[in-house]
C-alpha cells in the first residue's frame, strides 16, 4: 500500500491538523497510478433504490457471477467489464446502504468489504458511487463517508431525468469541480452514460477527491487514539484506520457478520473507553458527526443544485394517491395477489401440459426401444419419471418469479409493505417483514435472504422462523397432485381448484402470522419495532431485468432438478428396487414392501398411521425432506412401478387406483386434504435448513424450526383426520 | 432558542397535507442515528401525506413510510400554511 509508511498517529491533536494528512489529499494533483498489474477491482456502492443494480447490469451484461458471502446470505455479485483498451476489470456490486455505520447484515457486508475486513473478497482498488440526482444531499452522505477511505472514486449521477422532472437541476460539471473526481451523468434505465462510465473506469490515473472535512473538535482526540490503535494493532493503513475509527465511534460495531475479521483486543479496549466517555456527553457524538457531514454536504451542494421552483405533484405522487389509499389501495393489493395466484393456475396450464405430454412420450419411447431390465426401469421410472415430475412445475415457478420481479422493479413492493404494515403490527412485526414473507411465496430461500434489510435482530429472527410457513412454490406440485387426485379434472370447474389452492395459501399465511404473534409474545419479547422505509418513485417495469432474474432463478431450479432431484430419484428407485424379493414372480407391490424404502416406510408407519398415511406415503415424507416437490417424484416412482408395463399412467390415475392393505382406496378426499395440510406446515426442505443455519450462525434455530413446524403439522393433521373420520368422511 | 417553546407533537398526529419542522428525535440510538443519516435531522421539513397508524410523509422530495412507533418518536412543530 502506498500509505503504509505513514507515521501512525496521522491525525494530530490540534484541531487545524484534523484534515486529512496533507500528502494524501494533494488538492487537484494526481497521485501515481494505484492500479497494479493484477485486474483492478471496482466496488459499486450506493443508497437503496438509486438504480445501482440496473447500472451494474448494463455495465457488465451477462458476464456476472452470483454467489453468497460465506457466512451470510448476502448476495455477492461480481461482474467483468473490459476497459477502453480491452483490459478486464472486475466490478463488485455491493448491497445498497444509507450509511457505512451498519444497521443490518447487508450494510455490514458493504462496510467490511470497503474496509478490507473480509478475506473472501479483495479490497476494492476504486469505488463507483451511484447517486440519485433527485435526492442528491442524502445520497452524498454515503459518498462523504466513502471519500474518507482515500480511494479513487467515480461518481455516477443517476436518475437525472427524474430530477429534472422534479424541478432539480444538478450540474455534473460543478460537482466534479467541487469534489475533484469524475462525475458521470447517467440514466441507467435507458443505458445512457454507461459508455462514459466505462471510459472513466479505464483511466489509469484517477484523481483523489479534494475532500477536506474537519472532524468536529469534540471527537478528534478519540479518533486520533482509535486510529493509532488500528494502525498498530490491526495492521490497517492510516487512511482506512481513520475512516474506520470514525465509524467505530458511531457504529459501536453492533452488527457483526460471519466471515469478517474481528478487532484486536487493544482496539476494543480503546473503543470501550471512548464510548463510555461519549455516553457522558450531552449531545451524542453520532449526531454531532452526522450534522457536521450534512453541513459539509450542504456547502458542497450550494452551487451544484438549482431548483427551478415548485413543480406539481409528480406522476409517482399521483399514482400513490390511489395505490396507498385506505380503500383503493387494499382493493388493488387484493387484485394483484388474486391475479398472481390465478395466472399461476390458468396460464401455466398450457406449457405444463406440453411438458407433461413430451415427458410421457419420451418415457414410452425409451420403454419401447430398450430391452426390459433394471437399466430400463432406472431410466423410465427413476430418471424420466422423477425429473419429469418436477420439470412440469417450471412454468408456474417462472410466473411466480415474474410477479415478484414485477412488483419489485416497479416500486410497488414497498407500497405493499406500507399497506401491510398495519396488519403486520398486530402480530408485532412491521411492514418490512412483509417483503420477505411475500418472496417466500416463491421460495423461502430468497425470502430469508430478504430479511437482511430488517434492522432489529429479534424481528429478523422471527421473520426467518416463520417465513417457510408461507406456501412456497415447491409445495405447489404437492397441492396440485392432491387436488387433481381429489377432483376429477373434467367435471369440476377450475375455480373450485383455485379455491382449494387459495385455502391452502390462506392456511399457510394464517399460520405464519399466528406463529409470528406467538414468538413475539414469548421467545422474542421486545419493544414494538420502529420502521422507516423509503418508497421509491414508480418506474415502468424493466422487462429485461425481470426476465434476467427469472432466468437466473429458473436455471437454479433446473439445476436442482438436474442434480439433487435426479440423484434422489435414482437413489429412491434403487431403494425401491432392492433388495429383490426372493420370489421372482412377486407383484410389484410386494417388491416395494420388501425393499429398503418399504422397510423405512413401515418403520415410520406407526407414527403417521393416525394421520391416515400409510407406509408408501411415509416413503414420500422421508424423501421429500430433501425438498417438498420430491414427494411428487417419489409417488411417481412408488406408484409408477405398479403401473402396467407398456404405458406410463398419469400419476393422478395411479394414485386414485391405489388401495390400502385392506382394499380400501388409499387417497380418499380426507387423506388428500390431510396430506396438503401436512405440507402446509411441515418443515420439508434441506436447503432452507441450511440457509437458516448459515443466517443464524447456529444449529439451534433451524432445529427449533423443524421441531415446531413439523410438530404443528403432525398435531393439526391428527386433528383433521380423526375429526374427519368421526364425522364419517 | 426563544423563551416561548413552540408546541411540539408527534409526527403521527400531524394532519394530512400539513407540514411540520422536526424538532426532536427520540427512540433508541440506532433508530435516531439512522433517521438523521437519512437526512431527516432536526430542522428538516416534513409533509404528511396520509395515514393514521402508518404514516406516509414527504421529506426532501423523498417518500418515506414510518410505522406508528417511529412516528411517535419524531416530534414536530406545525408550520402554518401561510408562512410557507
Amino acid at each position: 500500500m502506498d500509505n503504509a509508511e505513514d507515521p501512525p498517529p496521522a491525525v494530530a491533536h490540534s484541531s487545524d491538523a484534523l484534515t486529512l494528512p496533507a500528502h494524501i489529499t494533494p488538492a487537484g494533483k494526481k497521485r501515481p497510478s494505484a492500479v497494479p498489474d493484477r485486474t483492478p477491482v471496482y466496488a459499486m456502492v450506493g443508497n437503496p433504490n438509486c438504480g445501482k443494480t440496473t447500472l451494474f447490469n448494463s455495465l457488465t451484461g451477462l458476464r456476472q457471477k452470483v454467489g453468497n458471502y460465506p457466512g451470510v446470505t448476502v448476495e455477492k455479485k461480481i461482474g467483468e467489464v473490459f476497459s477502453q483498451h480491452g483490459r478486464p476489470m472486475k466490478v463488485v456490486d455491493l448491497p445498497g446502504a444509507y450509511s457505512l455505520a451498519a444497521r443490518s447484515p447487508d450494510e455490514a457486508v458493504l462496510r467490511d468489504v470497503l474496509l478490507g475486513r473480509r478475506l473472501d473478497t479483495p479490497q476494492p482498488d476504486r469505488i463507483i458511487c451511484v447517486v440519485d440526482a433527485s435526492n442528491l444531499e442524502r445520497n452524498l452522505y454515503l459518498v462523504h463517508q466513502i471519500l474518507d477511505l482515500g480511494r479513487p472514486v467515480i461518481i455516477a449521477l443517476n436518475m437525472m431525468d427524474l430530477a429534472a422532472k422534479a424541478g432539480i437541476i444538478v450540474s455534473a460539471k460543478k460537482l466534479e469541480a467541487e469534489l475533484g473526481v469524475p462525475v458521470i451523468s447517467c440514466e441507467a434505465v435507458r443505458g445512457r452514460g454507461v459508455l462514459e462510465l466505462k471510459l472513466a473506469m479505464s483511466r489509469v490515473d484517477l484523481a483523489l477527491a479534494k475532500h477536506r472535512w474537519d472532524v468536529p473538535a469534540a471527537i478528534a482526540p478519540a479518533i486520533a487514539e482509535l486510529q493509532a490503535s488500528l494502525v498498530d494493532n490491526d495492521q490497517r493503513p492510516a487512511l482506512i484506520a481513520r475512516a474506520e475509527a470514525l465509524l467505530l465511534l458511531t457504529d459501536l460495531d453492533t452488527v457483526r457478520v460471519a466471515g469478517s475479521t474481528p478487532l484486536s483486543a487493544r482496539t476494543t479496549e480503546v473503543l470501550a473507553k471512548w464510548s463510555r466517555r461519549s455516553e457522558a456527553t450531552a449531545r451524542t457524538w453520532s449526531s454531532t458527526l452526522i450534522s457536521s457531514r450534512y453541513a459539509a454536504i450542504g456547502r458542497l451542494c450550494q452551487d451544484v443544485i438549482r431548483r427551478t421552483g415548485q413543480s406539481g405533484p409528480s406522476i409517482s405522487d399521483r399514482i400513490d394517491t390511489v395505490l396507498v389509499h385506505t380503500f383503493w389501495g387494499w382493493l388493488f393489493f387484493g387484485l394483484i395477489m388474486a391475479a398472481m395466484l390465478f395466472s399461476i393456475f390458468t396460464l401455466a396450464e398450457y406449457p405444463m401440459n406440453w411438458i407433461d405430454g413430451h415427458m410421457a412420450l419420451l418415457g414410452a419411447w425409451v420403454k419401447n426401444s430398450m430391452t426390459p431390465g433394471d437399466l430400463r426401469d432406472l431410466l423410465t421410472d427413476g430418471v424420466i419419471g422423477g425429473v419429469g415430475g418436477i420439470l412440469v412445475f417450471l412454468p408456474q415457478i417462472l410466473i411466480l418469479f415474474f410477479f415478484v420481479g414485477l412488483l419489485e422493479s416497479t416500486g410497488y413492493m414497498a407500497r405493499a409493505a406500507f399497506i401491510m404494515d398495519r396488519p403486520m403490527s398486530k402480530v408485532g412485526l412491521h411492514g418490512k417483514s412483509f417483503i420477505p414473507l411475500l418472496s417466500s411465496y416463491a421460495c423461502a430461500i430468497p425470502g430469508i435472504m430478504a430479511t437482511r434489510t430488517i434492522e432489529n435482530a429479534k424481528d429478523r429472527l422471527v421473520t426467518i422462523l416463520v417465513a417457510p410457513l408461507m406456501s412456497c412454490s415447491a409445495r405447489l406440485p404437492v397441492y396440485l397432485l392432491m387436488i387433481a387426485t381429489l377432483l376429477p379434472s373434467t367435471t369440476v370447474p377450475t375455480t373450485t381448484k383455485v379455491g382449494i389452492m387459495f385455502l391452502m395459501y390462506a392456511l399457510g399465511t394464517t399460520g405464519t402470522f399466528a406463529f409470528a404473534w406467538l414468538f413475539k409474545r414469548t421467545l422474542f419479547k421486545s419493544d414494538p419495532p420502529l420502521m422507516i422505509m423509503e418508497l421509491p418513485p414508480y418506474q415502468p417495469p424493466r422487462l429485461k431485468d425481470i426476465l434476467r432474474q427469472m432466468a437466473e432463478r429458473g436455471w437454479l431450479f433446473l439445476k436442482n432438478a438436474g442434480t439433487i432431484i435426479l440423484g434422489i430419484s435414482i437413489i429412491l428407485w434403487f431403494l425401491t428396487a432392492y433388495p429383490k424379493h426372493p420370489d421372482y414372480t412377486a407383484s410389484s407391490d410386494a417388491q416395494i414392501a420388501y425393499s429398503f424404502a418399504g422397510r423405512a416406510g413401515h418403520t415410520l408407519e406407526p407414527v403417521i398411521r393416525p394421520l391416515g398415511f400409510d407406509w408408501r406415503i411415509g416413503i414420500g415424507l422421508i424423501t421429500s425432506f430433501a425438498a417438498r416437490e420430491v414427494f411428487v417424484s417419489s409417488m411417481g416412482v412408488i406408484f409408477g412401478v405398479e403401473g402396467a408395463d407398456d404405458n406410463i399412467l398419469p400419476l393422478r390415475d395411479a394414485l386414485r387406483a391405489a388401495k390400502t392393505s385392506d382394499g380400501r382406496p388409499l387417497f380418499t378426499p380426507l387423506v388428500c386434504i390431510t396430506l396438503m395440510v401436512y405440507y402446509v406446515f411441515a418443515m420439508q426442505c434441506m436447503s432452507t435448513v441450511a440457509v437458516v443455519k448459515r443466517e443464524t450462525n447456529s444449529w439451534k434455530w433451524p432445529l427449533f424450526q423443524i421441531a415446531y413446524m413439523t410438530g404443528t403439522a403432525w398435531l393439526l393433521c391428527l386433528f383433521i383426520y380423526q375429526t374427519g373420520r368421526a364425522l364419517g368422511f | 432558542m426563544s423563551a416561548s417553546r413552540p408546541l411540539l407533537f408527534p409526527l403521527c398526529q400531524l394532519t394530512p397535507g400539513a407540514t411540520g419542522r422536526i424538532c426532536e428525535i427520540n427512540g433508541d440510538e440506532n433508530f435516531s442515528q439512522r433517521i438523521r443519516e437519512m437526512g431527516f435531522g432536526e430542522a428538516s421539513l416534513v409533509t404528511k401525506i396520509s395515514g393514521n397508524s402508518t404514516s406516509l410523509c414527504q421529506i426532501n422530495g423523498t417518500r418515506i413510510a414510518l410505522n406508528h412507533g417511529a412516528a411517535m418518536n419524531i416530534l414536530v412543530e406545525l408550520i402554518p400554511a401561510v408562512s410557507r
